[in-house]
């Protein structure tokens, strides 16, 4: 049977098919160059100057988006007062470039004179100082100078909770613009600056058509495209995922969360300031209300219609709201100006949707947030996945050839503990969770730390690899005091750690995770990341290697799975991933805590072994366990904590043999029974 | 009393319970044995309904419960006594009691369970103005079980309630659990503590990764060969 | 008029403000002590308050300041002003907790924030596209009663605006130590499953702080109507930044603390602005709330509600 419907289908169908015969890869390409062709012809095309302007505006618009898409996007730092470093950078080159400051002129001014950066005013009495900043030197300067402010405002609040930085970025938002009205032989207060002077390339002048605008505009969305991808597929990106996913984690994988955290802040308001730079020199004027909470706003809605973190879909979004805003909203109050006329309807005469653009993005806000927060356009993955070849040209079992030693042989002066910890002492609220606990790990033994559960074995962990400082007491690494250090430093001294419920990132790639792992051993910081300088990509590379490697351990439980997300791997291979992230770290040591928990006896025995290897390999390992056939497989020596206490310390057959032990475990009557 | 038929529960695509079966007599104690992350701390949220099973269903008195809400159960005498305790920090040892009679209306009969509080555990009494959060691990347990207590359970659930504690300590409350039951409440004991949660309980349930491999009456777990190797056995020798 | 006469006066006009702003405060502090949620919302919750007080006042026959009351009649028609404004209030609130952000609990990361600003932008809205952009003269029925000299003066608005906001603090402090709902409320904010267990029914709970919460926002915008005797669209925001800043000051999640930071910030933007200039009230206060955040990031009588664990 044929349905009506059937034929319209079809050549919709056949229109699209040799689209669809691409690979995705391909079809992304064709789109991303009809769309840069559409954006390049467009103002040939539509000659219209309303229409240009308006389009030169959205541009300013989406470089904002783009930016504070790596802000809230990439590293999940809600700002709310973005708008404020647009402010700062307008102003910047506002105030550098126009009439504002007009100093009286004195010998000071003649090397910037020479610079070309002021000119010399005389005429009608008049002698004077006339600021004439470049627009492409102001550009790059008023990114800094954002840059700065956003790391001095972002700087109190990141060591806190996320919601302190949306308020506190609020109030600096709201602050910028009071400071502007208020500071009027600067800024020109409420009226405004005038006269801004219009960039010029090449002994050209921008003027004040839109075209050109239009065109820098579109140059910068490409730059801010290029950029924000670069990152996201670096060190730096794959860290503010971290940071995202589990913040704790993340420092535990030697990711220093403060710096990371300054830097999207600081790139954000750098980009923020450039695009200020752009938009007052289209303009030619500034005034405090073009920078208030609502334009904070708007560039929020922006990345939330888009998709946080989505490159491509941030920049449809703040096509999508410009032009509804400039153009589909005004044609549909004209539209019902009409109908109003017909129907004799006076409301409908005067409605004036554009008014109602904040409404609509109240609603977006909530509509997308409610049903679907991952935007229009979803983020995509940020880490290329390896190919067949790449995952199929490593040995899928062996575990012998991977040599983890990080400590020359020779290096090691005698009698030197790999991990020493002396009189630990931590209370929590009235309970004292580890209490006096002194203990070595000997280099290339495993020690295995035992107890009830409650018995402070996870706190001890804790203080070690500096989730929690303790409140008295020594923790030495190789005779290096480390106590107190915060965890993504003890990490980079050869600390590595798991955690008893997992603590992946579980929206990252099994590959992603144990990148992360290496961070606190890799350098590339957001220049590199950018510029793919040798020495990064180089880096790039050996970290995947590493990878790899690292996965070979445990044959082929994980290196089938390498782009697979964390979150859909099963329960014992995600305890074995977060076994291989904390190895890529290159530790000296490595704490684990309950490895096997949740493990079937098959799957136990397996780790057992793989644990085992791992000294084999040259690693020190320190684990807290339950099941006591491995403990007693395993362990060079055991450590029984009871009450935050160490009650023994010994062989398995010494310490079975003591009596507290027996006690601490089976309870005083069932062990003298 | 309570059932659990063919029960699957997820943490998000974590499958944690697989396809598992309880039953526990009226009168009873029950222990529920097992590593970390086995599967029992998710078997007393399933039970209190704070995760709802995928498939399978549980019975309370007869009565399929696996969408009755939490305050409903407690109303139908279900008490938890939770790992960790959890008590209420920056509330006084007084207001944590009365949390646990939060669903009951009956002032006099809310006095009257105060009072068998008070003389199951003394030193309660003695501190019910301090704040929970100062007090002692082993005050705090106490607190804990006096809270369950004062919903007048007919079930109580207790997960590891020998967790930090000092032996000593850990004896007096399997006592206080005898004793509790003595007076009629069922229980179900999730325990770490193998030999001492079976030394006192009538029957026992072993889960490993999600399932239950090993169940039978106290006495036949305490000789089993493999639970000796596993949580027994070698600590013995 | 001495310098000190100012100061006096500036600190009358300090505790009428920062009782507003501690009322605006609680709602704020009690939804974070619950469910650790920002919410932007609750400051146009105030606003449109304002204005839901000004109908209800023009309703019961009141017009600008024209119709002068005294006694019972005024004792009446401000009761049924401020009753029938907290209930229409809070039930907005319970209508945005159940609409925008019950189906979100439990999403993590910032969604809910984003969803409250949003609903914040359209309640703004619809105001501002319904009634107009225009300050509206707020019906006044209280008689100008003064205190006082030349120097210092005590105003009837004043005392009102104490009487009121004293009366309903000790209501929700009762209301939170004393009745089971309050104790179901602080165990929720302590322990959430903990409470689950014990039968406390969190949604209900969350639900009745929200409508608590909201209520005092309305009672806040009725009072703000009563003593600067206009309302507009905006007043949510400006008085919204600095609820805000009292409630980090206080420590959020801190009821009493809320109180107290309110009357600190209103303390600060009397005497501020008379020390140095009004135009940086706003800077002051933001400096204030960097400077916390930086020294006490508990607040000033917080617990520990900063770090991620």
């Amino acid at each position: 049977m044929v349905s009506p419907g059937t034929r319209t289908w079809s050549i919709g169908e056949a229109l699209a098919a040799p689209f669809r015969r691409l690979s995705s890869d391909q079809q992304r390409w064709l789109i991303l160059t009809l769309v840069v062709i559409g954006a390049l012809v467009f103002p040939l095309i539509d000659r219209n100057e309303g229409d240009i302007d308006a389009a030169a505006n959205a541009t300013a618009f989406a470089v904002l988006a783009l930016g504070l898409n790596i802000v809230v996007g990439l590293a999940g730092l809600l700002d709310l007062g973005y708008a404020a470093f647009f402010a700062i950078g307008a102003y910047f080159y506002g105030v550098t470039s126009s009439w504002q400051l007009h100093p009286e002129w004195s010998s000071f001014w003649e090397p910037f004179q020479w610079l070309g950066v002021v000119a010399h005013y005389q005429a009608m009495g008049e002698n004077v100082v006339h600021f004439t900043l470049s627009f492409w030197i102001a550009m790059p300067l008023a990114a800094l100078v954002a840059a700065f402010f956003g790391v001095l405002f972002g700087a109190p609040t990141l060591r806190l909770r996320g919601d302190y930085l949306a308020i506190v970025t609020l109030g600096f938002g709201e602050i910028v613009p009071i400071v502007v009205r208020n500071w009027p032989t600067l800024t020109n207060g409420a009226m405004g600056l005038n006269g801004v002077q219009a960039p010029s390339l090449f002994g050209y002048s921008f003027g004040v058509t839109s075209s050109p605008y239009y065109y820098l505009g579109v140059a910068l969305i490409a730059f801010l495209i290029f950029v924000s991808s670069r990152l996201k597929e670096s060190r730096v990106g794959r860290a503010w995922m971290a940071i995202r996913e589990d913040e704790i984690a993340a420092g535990a994988m030697g990711v220093n969360r403060v710096k990371l955290k300054l830097l999207a802040f600081a790139i954000g308001a750098g980009f923020a300031g450039a695009t200020g730079t752009f938009y007052v020199a289209k303009l030619q004027t500034a005034t405090p209300d073009m920078f208030m909470f609502p334009v904070s706003v708007m560039i929020l809605v922006m990345i939330v219609l888009g998709g946080m973190g989505s490159v491509y879909g941030v920049v449809l979004a703040a096509v999508i709201l410009q032009l509804l805003q400039s153009w589909f909203l005004q044609d549909l109050s004209g539209w019902l100006h009409v109908l109003g006329r017909a129907v004799g309807n006076d409301w409908m005469q005067q409605i004036d949707l554009t008014q109602s653009i904040e409404l609509i993005f109240g609603i977006i806000l909530v509509l997308m947030m409610l049903y679907r927060r991952q935007g229009l356009i979803p983020a995509t993955r940020a880490t290329k996945a390896l190919t067949l070849e790449q995952q199929t040209a490593l040995p899928s079992r062996g575990t012998i050839d991977v040599d983890l030693r990080v400590v020359a042989p020779g290096e090691l002066k005698p009698g030197t503990a790999m991990l020493e910890v002396e009189k630990l002492l931590k209370t929590f609220g009235g309970i004292t969770a580890v209490k006096d606990v002194d203990l070595r790990v000997e280099p290339g033994s495993i020690v295995a730390l035992i107890g009830p559960n409650g018995s402070g074995k996870t706190t001890l962990f804790n203080l070690i690899t500096g989730m929690n400082a303790p409140d008295r007491g020594r923790i030495s690494l190789l005779g290096e005091d480390i106590t107190g250090l915060p965890s993504h430093l003890i990490v980079e001294r050869g600390i590595a750690r798991t955690f008893q419920n997992l603590r992946l990132f579980s929206n990252m790639t099994v590959l992603e995770n144990i990148l992360v792992g290496q961070h606190s051993h890799t350098k590339t910081g957001a220049v590199g990341a950018v510029l793919h300088t040798h020495a990064m990509l180089a880096e790039e590379r050996e970290t995947r290697e590493h990878a790899l490697e690292i996965l070979s351990i445990f044959g082929n439980r994980l290196m089938p799975r390498l782009n697979q997300v964390a979150k859909e791997l099963s329960y014992a291979n995600r305890r074995r991933l977060e076994i291989a992230r904390a190895l890529a770290s290159r530790p000296k040591i490595l704490l684990l805590d309950e490895p096997t928990a949740g493990m079937n006896p098959a799957e136990t025995i397996e780790l057992a072994h793989q644990i085992k290897s791992l000294r084999g390999m040259g690693l020190t390992v320190f684990l807290i366990e339950h099941k006591l056939n491995v403990v007693n497989e395993l362990a060079d020596k055991i450590l029984v904590l009871d009450h935050g206490e160490k009650i023994a310390e010994g062989t398995a057959e010494q310490v079975h043999a003591k009596p507290e032990v027996l006690e601490a475990y089976l309870g005083r009557k069932v062990a003298h029974a | 009393m309570l059932e659990f038929h063919d029960v699957d529960t997820y943490y998000g695509e974590l499958h944690v319970l697989k396809r598992v079966n309880y039953d526990i007599k009226q009168g009873e104690i029950v222990c529920l044995l097992g590593g970390n992350a086995s599967g029992k701390s998710t078997t007393m949220k399933t039970v209190l309904g704070l995760v709802k099973p995928r498939a399978g269903t549980v019975v309370y008195e007869g009565e399929p419960i696996n969408n009755m809400p939490t305050a409903e159960r407690v109303r139908r005498g279900i008490a938890p006594v939770p790992e960790a305790r959890r008590l209420f920090p920056r509330m006084s040892v007084l207001e944590n009691l009365e949390m646990g009679a939060f669903t009951r209306n009956d002032s006099n009969g809310i006095a009257e369970d105060l009072e068998r509080v008070y003389q199951l555990f003394p030193r309660v009494k003695e501190r019910l103005k301090q704040q929970a959060g100062t007090l002692s691990g082993g005050e705090q347990q106490m607190v804990a079980i006096g809270r369950a207590l004062m919903a007048r359970p007919r079930l109580l659930c207790m997960d590891e309630p020998s967790m930090g504690l000092s032996p000593a300590f850990v004896e007096q409350v399997f006592e206080i659990i005898q004793s509790i039951n003595k007076q009629g409440t069922t229980i179900f004991v999730v325990e770490q503590n193998a030999s001492m949660a079976l030394s006192i309980a009538h029957r026992g349930f072993v889960l490993q990764t999600g399932e239950v491999v090993l169940s039978g009456t106290a006495k036949s777990l305490l000789e089993n060969e493999m639970l000796k190797k596993t949580y027994l056995g070698e600590m013995e020798h | 008029m001495t310098f000190q006469d100012v100061l006096i006066q500036q600190v009358i006009n300090g505790v009428s403000l920062g009782a507003i702003y501690s009322l605006l405060a609680l709602g704020f502090t009690m939804v974070y002590g619950i469910i650790e949620l920002i919410n932007f919302a609750h400051f146009n919750v105030f606003m449109v308050g304002s204005f839901i007080a000004m109908y209800i006042l023009q309703a019961l026959g009141l017009n600008g300041q024209n119709v002068i009351l005294t006694g019972f009649s005024l004792v009446g028609v401000l009761v049924v002003a401020l009753v029938g404004t907290m209930l229409l209030s809070g039930a907005l609130g319970v209508l945005i907790e159940r609409t925008a952000l019950r189906p979100l609990r439990g999403v993590p990361g910032t969604a809910a924030m984003i969803t409250t600003i949003g609903v914040s932008y359209i309640l703004f809205n619809i105001v501002l596209l319904t009634i107009g952009a225009d300050a509206f003269n707020f019906p006044n029925p209280m008689p100008t009663v003064r205190w006082g000299e030349a120097g210092v003066v005590l105003q009837l608005r004043e005392v009102l605006v104490w009487v009121v906001a004293f009366l309903l603090m000790a209501c929700l402090n009762y209301f939170v130590r004393r009745t089971k709902m309050g104790k179901a409320m602080q165990a929720t904010a302590q322990d959430q499953e903990a409470a689950r267990m014990m039968g406390v029914e969190v949604d209900r709970v969350v639900m009745i702080t929200f409508f608590l919460g909201s209520a005092l926002a309305g009672a806040a915008g009725l009072i703000f109507g009563l003593y600067y005797n206009y309302t507009n669209f905006a007043i949510g925001y400006t008085a919204g930044l600095r609820a805000f800043t009292a409630a980090v000051l206080g420590g959020i999640g801190n009821i009493p603390g809320a109180m107290l930071g309110g009357i600190i910030i209103g303390l600060i933007e009397s005497l501020g602005g008379q020390l140095l200039e009004v135009r940086w009230t706003d800077v002051i206060i933001f400096s204030v709330l960097v400077l916390v955040l930086v020294f006490r990031p508990t607040g000033l009588f917080g617990r520990a509600t900063a770090a991620r664990s």
